[in-house]
């Protein structure tokens, strides 16, 4: 057979037909077979069977991704999106130990934006800068400013979200009171309603947590201060006022954040105050207190400002399927999307060219939030954020609380931020 | 002289009547404190339970009755019917039950050779072996997981049964050594001299003494490994445990689910509990020697 072989290369004769001929051919057909099996996992390969994303949803609201939202781009792109449900506190954690690991399996993240700095600090996200274009040019253009550090773009935006001000409507008709549009008739009404009942009715956060000092970045923005800064004079008129407010404020407020506000307002310990709109779900679905109403809230002396929260996309770094995730994140910052994510989860859009119908009842919380959003601020991507987070606490503790002078207790507490500062 | 009998006898009553006043008042008290306490670990558990099972206007109002008024399954329907409940349970009852099970396996030979050690040595080497319970868990819990992660243990539950028992061994052995160290080796030693081997003694003579610690170690051990949440938020993600799905509803700020959630999390422990109680008696070596 050896020497068949040979003749046939090296005089190039005429090919022997019958076994050797027929060995020839079925060794082709192998190796074209071997070639195309590559091809075919090459391919295979190339297109993932799946795309792991983790996020932080209420029950309600991930039927809504697995019915309204996922399928579409899984029939697309020919891709199963694995959802899995974390925390914000809890994603830190998550990707860190991966990513240590080297096993990053993670391919998109939605993260809460006052989360942010410790993911970029870490180096858990990709700098998503060369993809900036991929943001739609009718989003809140506060909400692209979150996902910004050090000039490089790290998050994409994806849900906005504002504290909004709930009110007990028939308490308020009972003793003829308006809910207040500014820090005066703020005032009034915690006054009235202490006069009236013996007890304070009007609660702030301050349970000194990281939700206290959203509610004092409002109150120091309103007045025109910087609450970074601190010992400017906008904060040190903000502060002056929740020292005289203090008094006529519900006691609950030490205990309020963003969970306990809902439960002192729906067990009428508190007539108004400030949460985020999933309070309407608790307070208003769940716990049928239909007169619990809401507004967008009160101005300050020099303005209207309400911190900017929400929801960003952010990609692990070393995630497996970046391009996908990258087409994902599109997807969900896409008109269609986003006016269904209005429409059945009742959020408002991250873009202004996204409406959507919600249901009757959830109607006058989505106006106040979508009035709110008109004086969206977000709150400065900081890497000492812990610092200028304890600073407010403790200045807020002394002055408003513990009613010490105002002025030496921002400046100390200024300082504090100063030396802290990276 | 009768006057003066008469008198010590009197007096005599008087002080069997005072010690029986006291005995009595003792016992009233006694019973008092263990109604106090029992009000006390019940009151929160019935708390839980009635608000997981009363219509929201019952429970959402400034003063709330401290009985049900307007019962309803609604709460406890929702969860149940939303499915998410079963994966996490079993998840859960596997892992627990591994390490309990696990845990004496590992920690019942070791402690019983500490026990049998000398006394200085022994409380050295328990020191040593309990020093590992010393660090806080969220300071460990990072490196292990991600030698875990390096070793394919994500989401599974021999990951996860690993990582408990990390915090569990430690526990057992101290419990361990303590039920051993209640049992006489004179019982070892009749066993031998009666025609045990050393294995025979162990297994015929001082397991079965043993059991009434056995079944508190495997009690504190399956509890320890029931609400543990740091190892179970770093190792699973797909695949969760129970407590990390009543910490997620109590996250989302839902009352009523998460208390039915949180009762719902107090079955097992009831079951286990009771099933394991039988063997915790006291008189368990009352008699086992005569001299």
């Amino acid at each position: 057979m050896g020497k068949v072989l040979l003749l046939t290369m090296i005089k190039g004769i005429k090919k022997p037909k019958g076994r050797m001929f027929l060995m020839k051919k079925a060794y082709r057909l192998l190796l074209g077979l071997v070639i195309l099996s590559l091809l075919v996992s090459c391919t295979t390969m190339a297109a993932p069977k799946s795309l792991k994303v983790i996020m932080g949803l209420a029950e309600e609201e991930w039927n809504v991704m697995r019915e309204h939202i996922f399928p579409a781009f899984e029939k697309e792109y020919n891709v199963k999106i694995e959802a899995y449900q974390t925390e914000a506190q809890d994603t830190e954690k998550i990707l860190e130990a991966r990513a240590k690991a080297n096993r990053m399996d993670i391919d998109l993240i939605s993260q809460d934006n006052m989360r942010l700095a410790t993911l970029v600090e870490r180096g858990l996200v990709e700098d998503l800068s060369e993809y900036r274009s991929l943001i739609p040019a009718t989003v809140i253009p506060a909400l692209v400013d979150v996902g910004e550090f050090g000039g490089k773009l790290y998050f994409l935006p994806y849900r906005p979200n504002i504290e909004i001000a709930f009110y007990n409507s028939l308490k308020f008709a009972q003793y003829g009171l308006k809910p207040p549009t500014n820090w005066d008739e703020l005032f009034n009404v915690a006054r009235t309603f202490k006069e009236k009942e013996g007890v304070a009715r009007v609660a702030i956060k301050a349970d000194l947590s990281p939700c206290t000092t959203v509610h004092l970045f409002d109150f120091c923005r309103s007045a025109g201060g910087d609450p970074v800064v601190l010992d400017d004079k906008g904060c040190f008129e903000a502060f002056v006022f929740l020292q005289k407010l203090w008094p006529y404020l519900s006691p609950d407020s030490k205990t309020a954040n963003w969970n306990f506000m809902n439960r002192h307002i729906a067990t009428e310990s508190v007539y108004l105050g400030q949460n985020w709109p999933f309070g309407m779900n608790v307070i208003v679905k769940d716990g049928g207190k239909k007169e619990v109403l809401a507004y967008q809230g009160w101005r300050g002396p020099v303005k209207e400002s309400h911190v900017l929260g929400g929801d960003v996309i952010g990609i692990p770094k070393g995630a497996p399927n970046k391009a996908l995730a990258i087409e994902f994140a599109k997807y969900l910052m896409s008109k269609e999307v986003q006016e269904k994510l209005a429409t059945y989860n009742g959020w408002p859009a991250v873009r202004s060219d996204a409406y959507g119908t919600v249901e009757e009842w959830q109607r006058p919380y989505f106006d106040a939030i979508n009035e709110a959003l008109k004086y969206a601020e977000a709150r400065p991507n900081l890497l000492y954020w812990d610092a200028v987070d304890k600073a407010l606490g403790e200045a807020f503790r002394e002055g408003v609380i513990e009613q010490k002078p105002v002025k030496p207790a921002l400046e100390k507490w200024a300082k504090f931020i100063r030396d802290n500062k990276r | 002289m009768k006057t003066a009998e008469k008198t010590g006898v009197v007096l005599a009553e008087k002080k069997v009547d005072q010690k029986k006043m006291r005995a009595k008042v003792k016992r009233v008290l006694l019973f008092l404190s263990i109604i106090a306490i029992i009000l006390l670990i019940l009151i929160p558990i019935y708390l839980l339970f009635k608000i997981s099972v009363s219509a929201p206007q019952d429970i959402l109002t400034q003063h709330p009755p401290f009985l049900i008024k307007n019962f309803t399954w609604k709460h406890w329907l929702k969860i149940l019917s939303a499915g998410q409940i079963w994966n996490p349970l079993w998840k859960s009852v596997i892992v627990a039950s591994m390490v309990a099970l696990l845990g004496i396996i590992i920690a019942a030979p070791g402690a019983y050779v500490i026990s049998r050690l000398p006394k200085k040595i022994k409380y050295g080497v328990l020191l040593a072996i309990f020093s590992t319970r010393m660090f806080p868990e969220v300071g460990i819990a990072l490196p292990i997981s991600v030698t875990f992660i390096k070793w394919g243990l994500l989401d599974t539950n021999l990951g996860l049964v690993l990582a408990h028992l990390i915090r569990v061994l430690p526990l057992m052995a101290w419990v361990l050594t303590g039920t051993f160290d209640t049992i006489p080796r004179d019982l070892e030693q009749s066993a031998v001299v009666d025609g045990c081997n050393k294995i025979q003694a162990l297994v015929k003579v001082v397991l079965p003494l043993s059991l009434a610690g056995l079944a508190a170690g495997a009690i504190l051990s399956w509890l320890e490994s029931w609400n543990e949440f740091t190892y179970a938020i770093y190792l699973c993600l797909a695949d969760t445990t129970l407590p990390i799905k009543t910490y997620y509803y109590i996250s989302r700020g839902n009352w009523f689910e998460s208390a039915a959630y949180a009762v719902f999390l107090t079955f097992p422990v009831m079951i286990i509990t009771f099933v394991l109680q039988n063997y915790l008696k006291s008189d368990y070596l009352s008699g086992a020697l005569k001299y």
